[in-house]
């Protein structure tokens, strides 16, 4: 487990991927669990008409009259990005920027590897862990799925757990991006999230607002989110998300080379 | 071959601060180098541009004949490097961390690890958070030491250690000089480096003041010796001795004597008078240290 910065940062999530991905199971299965009574209620197209419209397009109530439709609605369109963006903002600022300001980062630095591959490997941690939090999200909702006959079909299962694991990729390389860049924990956690929340408003106001419409495809929520999650296919959008990621790992690459290591105090 | 350290008008500001200013030095290979100076002299910075942690804003260093900035990590592979704060991580155990350093090494010989873990008696099936201030030093030093590099730069590494593994590290220092290796270490306490290193430089407000062996540091020391005779003592006699800058006496059969540099000279002259007694005390080092860091410049 200590062989490199890679597998000692796997060791150092395994308690934390343990209790993320119980919370996921939790939450899937609460939320599935619910969807038998939910079946059963004939008038709900009816309470769903008399919501505002604007509300109906945000969580897609209008097929929540479906097993995916209800899932995507309660869950993957805003609390499971929220799980996946916090998991993946807080690794991802820890990453570096963490072990910088805990002190430790400076005898890793001073090996014989270069920073560029320390960023390397800590980047691919993360999205190994994101990636595990994906699969333990996509066996939550696939064996819920099966218990309360939710009816999600492992495609379907698959390509809501894929769209999780590369918003909060994004996201968490743009921390650890930002961490890398400025050595500080608390500005890589503040810059992600502040461009995660942006991000959101504009995928947000272009469903509610036609001048905005236009522009809505720009935001890693709505390529993540658009047509889906759950049921979206393999969307050519994943691949800015991807794209996105890669390029934050790019830009973060030369960070600690270039520039001074605080030192500990 | 090329000197171990070598630093050419080598300079670092913090934004407007001049924390290090056009400082040349060289430190031969095979020697423990004390660098001394009070707290905020740019001990440390100096030492984080030699590790490659920080770039100097002018001025060049190299370390075993490569430059720090250009050649970094040919610098790194023949380097100990025991930072001012060391911290590992707080969960790993002593085993895991070295585990970890020698592999991003590319290996390194673990009964090295396990004989400097036996010397200073350090539990290496500890967690770090669970070890008290000085073995977390004493882990510091392992990993400084265990892959035996040809230099190894050593910040402030004696603070937390107990009078016993002081003595350990620095039987450790020596024979690592007798390995024909080279050990720099900073200090802003004469007496930590004193007893171990051939050279020290001293370090004021980031200038060097003074680079000098501590053999001609101690020549050029104060040394206050009491002299006791049976008769009367010949006090004019002792004062024209060579090297004797003051002599106090009460009118007893003892004086007070303050020497620079050899009493030879004095001892000669007292020797006939039916001398009885003499007192030696140590050469004072830290008065000069304390000279050099407060009026010179
Ligand atoms: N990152 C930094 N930013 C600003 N000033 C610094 C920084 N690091 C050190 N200094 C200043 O530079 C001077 C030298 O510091 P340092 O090299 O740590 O001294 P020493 O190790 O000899 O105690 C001090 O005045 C210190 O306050
Ligand atoms: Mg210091």
């Amino acid at each position: 487990m200590f062989r490199n910065v890679f597998w000692k940062t796997l060791y150092d999530q395994r308690r934390g991927l343990a209790g993320w991905s119980a919370a996921i199971l939790i939450l899937v299965g609460l939320e599935s669990a619910l969807w038998p009574s939910m079946r059963e209620m004939t008038d709900l197209q009816e309470i769903y008409s008399k919501l505002p419209e604007e509300l109906g397009k945000l969580f897609d109530l209008q097929s929540m009259t479906t097993g995916p439709g209800f899932l995507n609605a309660e869950l993957f369109t805003l609390l499971l990005p929220a799980l996946f963006l916090v998991y993946g903002i807080g690794h991802g600022a820890k990453s570096v920027a963490g072990e910088e300001e805990d002190g430790t980062l400076d005898l890793l630095l001073v090996m014989p590897i270069t920073g560029a591959r320390i960023v390397v490997q800590k980047a691919l941690a993360l999205f190994t862990c994101l990636f595990t939090l994906g699969l333990a999200l996509f066996v939550a909702t696939t064996s819920m799925s099966l218990v309360f006959d939710v009816g999600i079909s492992a495609g379907q299962a698959a390509s809501g757990s894929l769209a999780m694991t590369l918003l909060g990729a994004e996201y968490g390389a743009l921390a650890l991006a930002v961490g890398a860049i400025f050595g500080r924990r608390s500005t890589a956690i503040g810059v992600a999230s502040a461009a995660a929340t942006a991000a959101y408003v504009l995928y947000a106001a272009g469903l509610m607002v036609d001048a905005v419409e236009p522009w809505r495809p720009l935001s890693p929520f709505d390529q993540a989110l658009t047509g889906g999650p759950l049921g979206a296919g393999l969307p050519a959008a994943y691949l800015w998300l991807v794209g996105g990621a890669a390029a934050l790992v790019l830009i973060a690459m030369p960070a600690l080379d270039g520039r001074d290591i605080a030192a500990h105090n | 071959m090329d000197a171990a350290i070598r630093t050419e008008g080598l300079s670092k500001n913090y934004r407007s601060h001049r924390a290090l200013r056009e400082l040349n030095l060289e430190v031969p290979r095979g020697v423990v180098f004390g660098y001394l100076g009070p707290n905020g002299a740019g001990k440390t910075t100096t030492i984080r541009i030699l590790a490659g942690l920080i770039s100097p804003t002018s001025g060049t260093a190299t370390v075993l004949g490569n430059d720090v900035v250009d050649r970094c990590e040919d610098v790194q592979r023949h380097l100990g490097y025991l930072p001012g704060e060391f911290v590992g991580y707080p969960d790993l155990t002593g085993a895991q961390y070295l585990r970890y350093l020698a592999h991003l090494r590319g290996g390194v010989d673990w009964s090295e690890v396990e004989r400097l873990a036996k010397r200073f008696e350090l539990d290496l099936g500890k967690r770090f958070k669970t070890l008290s201030h000085g073995n977390k030093q004493k882990l510091g030093i392992v990993q400084a030491f265990m892959h035996r590099p040809e230099l190894l730069i050593l910040d402030e590494p004696t603070s937390g250690l107990d009078p016993i593994m002081q003595r350990e590290f620095l039987a450790l220092l020596r024979e690592t000089r007798a390995d024909g290796r080279t050990v720099f270490l900073s200090s802003h306490i004469l007496s930590d480096v004193e007893a171990v290193a051939d050279t020290v430089a001293i370090l004021r407000s980031g200038e060097l003041v003074i680079t000098q062996s501590v053999d001609a540091l101690r020549e050029q020391a104060l040394r206050r010796l009491e002299l006791t005779f049976s008769g009367p003592p010949p006090v004019d006699q002792l004062k024209r001795a060579a090297g004797v800058q003051e002599i106090n006496w009460d009118g007893s059969g003892t004086v007070q004597v303050e020497v620079a540099g050899s009493t030879a000279e004095l001892l000669r002259i007292a020797a006939p008078h039916q001398i009885i007694n003499v007192i030696s005390h140590d050469a004072d080092l830290e008065a000069i240290f304390l000279d050099y860091y407060t009026a010179r410049s």
